[in-house]
């Protein structure tokens, strides 16, 4: 599903990751870990095809990222759920409309957008919060409707980019049990993050990297 | 489906950036003004330089010996060629009631004979009122039977045509100077009320959008902030006028509800430029976005 061919990513301020070789499948959980600028978001990016590899390939369902139109990227991207750090919801409406933003982007009907929604919400524990705006909720509420606006397409892939950086340790908790809820359910999940007790936790596959490069990888 | 997430993005979209767009609408309106006054008042410059210029371009006097029917073959002569809007003829006794009333007068009693020709005076159409043209038929004209003189007011002629060109082409680079600021002025608004979306557009990116699902709400809104500027200038023309009418002003020749493809054409430059540059504002914006 995912494949990193020897790639390289440099910024002009020097080199980000560098010769990364692995391949990730359907039906995994992964680890991302490194303390911060080891480049474990730069992978992410790479993935989402928000960055592209200097050297070497990126593919993503077998497209290759650097030859990718933004038209394909786009399709990619609706086939990938992504939890940012900083959330990026939308603040100027409310949190239904920013989980249903995807699925009318496709182009699906109001109906089936809304059954759609009022589920998700429900399996989340969100729906009582559907109508506030995104900054009227606490941080831990905030990451699950951006769970929620990730999950809405049942993407393939779900990228989680230190989802709990801002969190106290209960919305952790129930960050990471729904990240492994929803793998369970067949999503491929990508978890980012510096912090060694989940790997505790919850055992997977871990890529460890340093300054950039893969010093281990538990496949 | 799609369509109707482009409509209710756009109109929320408007909603959400009520500021921005209200901004945008009004640089867009002054743009659209400034261009319209300017139509308006080239159109209504030239008007009153025509009104100006003599009522005919040329007299042809006749020899006092001339019979009807050299007078009814010359008549002929002339409206058989192309481009006469118009032809005079004036007696003997019309030349007199003429010198009469310009000097007070009365030719026939300071002399026993009328001695002032009659003539035929010709007007031309504006296509065919040039130096080459009418010299030709000066040149039909001088060696017809009968006919004793042309007079041409060319000096007169010259001089209007010159100030007609001088002002077609001050005119020209004017409005051209307008146009040409009216885009930079909108294109930079444009850009301001696209970047305070910036974050909506690097999230629809980010959730798989294609470019046109991200640039189509805003073509719809470009072309409806457009519209507004343009309809609200046309508006703001028409009140002009209608102020200037009523307080005695001045009555203006050439208005614009006479002219409905000036207001056609604002309105379509406003549609166009508003839509074009907010898509512009958004295709390079893209271009810094996931």
């Amino acid at each position: 599903m995912i494949n990193f061919k020897k790639a390289t990513l440099r910024y002009d301020s020097g080199i980000s990751v560098r010769n990364l070789d692995f391949s990730i499948e359907g039906d995994e959980f992964v680890y991302i870990y490194g303390p911060s600028g080891s480049g474990k978001s730069s992978i992410l990016k790479m993935i989402y095809m928000d960055l592209f590899p200097n050297e070497g390939e990126v593919l993503v369902f077998d497209q290759n990222s650097s030859s990718a139109k933004r038209r394909e990227i786009a399709r990619v991207r609706q086939q990938v759920g992504m939890v940012f750090e900083g959330f990026k919801l939308l603040a100027d409406r409310d949190n239904y409309c920013n989980i249903a933003l995807p699925l009318e982007i496709q182009g699906m009907k109001a109906d089936d957008v809304h059954s759609r929604v009022v589920r998700l919400a429900d399996d989340l524990g969100i729906r009582s919060r559907l109508h506030h705006f995104p900054q009227e909720l606490s941080g831990g509420e905030q990451q699950r409707i951006a769970l929620a606006r990730a999950m809405i397409t049942s993407p393939k892939i779900l990228l989680a980019d230190e989802p709990t950086a801002h969190l106290d340790s209960k919305a952790s908790t129930d960050i990471m049990e729904w990240l492994w809820k929803i793998h369970q359910k067949g999503t491929c999940v990508i978890f980012a993050t510096h912090k060694e007790h989940f790997l505790k936790q919850e055992p997977a596959r871990t890529i460890s990297l340093i300054a950039g490069e893969i010093v281990a990888d538990s496949a | 489906m799609k369509l109707n997430y482009i409509i209710r993005e756009g109109v929320i979209g408007i909603r959400r950036a009520r500021m921005p767009f209200m901004i945008s609408v009004f640089s867009v309106m002054i743009a659209l003004l400034m261009v319209g006054i300017g139509i308006l008042a080239v159109d209504n410059g030239l008007q009153y330089i025509g009104n100006f210029q003599a009522d005919y371009d040329l007299e042809i006097f006749l020899e006092n010996g001339a019979t009807l029917g050299d007078k009814q073959e010359i008549s002929d002569i002339i409206t058989g060629n192309p481009g006469i809007i118009r032809m005079d003829y004036l007696s003997k006794e019309d030349a007199a009631a003429l010198y009469n009333a310009e000097f007070g007068e009365d030719v026939l009693s300071l002399l026993d004979d009328n001695p002032l020709p009659s003539s035929f005076r010709v007007t031309f159409d504006d296509e065919h009122r040039n130096g080459s043209y009418i010299q030709l038929f000066i040149n039909t004209m001088e060696m017809t039977r009968s006919v004793d003189e042309v007079i041409f007011k060319k000096d007169l002629f010259e001089r209007i045509q010159g100030i007609l060109k001088s002002i077609y082409i001050a005119a020209a680079a004017a409005l051209f100077s307008i146009i040409l600021s009216t885009v930079f002025l909108t294109a930079n608004n444009l850009r301001l009320m696209i970047l305070s979306r910036y974050e909506f557009i690097e999230a629809v990116r980010l959730l798989g959008a294609s470019d046109f699902m991200v640039k189509a709400p805003f073509f719809l809104e470009g072309g409806l902030l457009g519209f507004l500027g343009a309809a609200l200038a046309t508006l703001c023309i028409f009140g002009l006028e209608t102020a200037l009418a009523y307080f005695n002003i001045i009555d203006l020749p050439v208005r614009i509800v006479n002219h409905p493809e000036v207001i056609v054409g604002l309105l379509i430059f406003g549609i166009s430029l508003a839509s074009l540059g907010v898509l512009k504002a958004v295709r390079r914006m893209l271009r810094f976005v996931a």
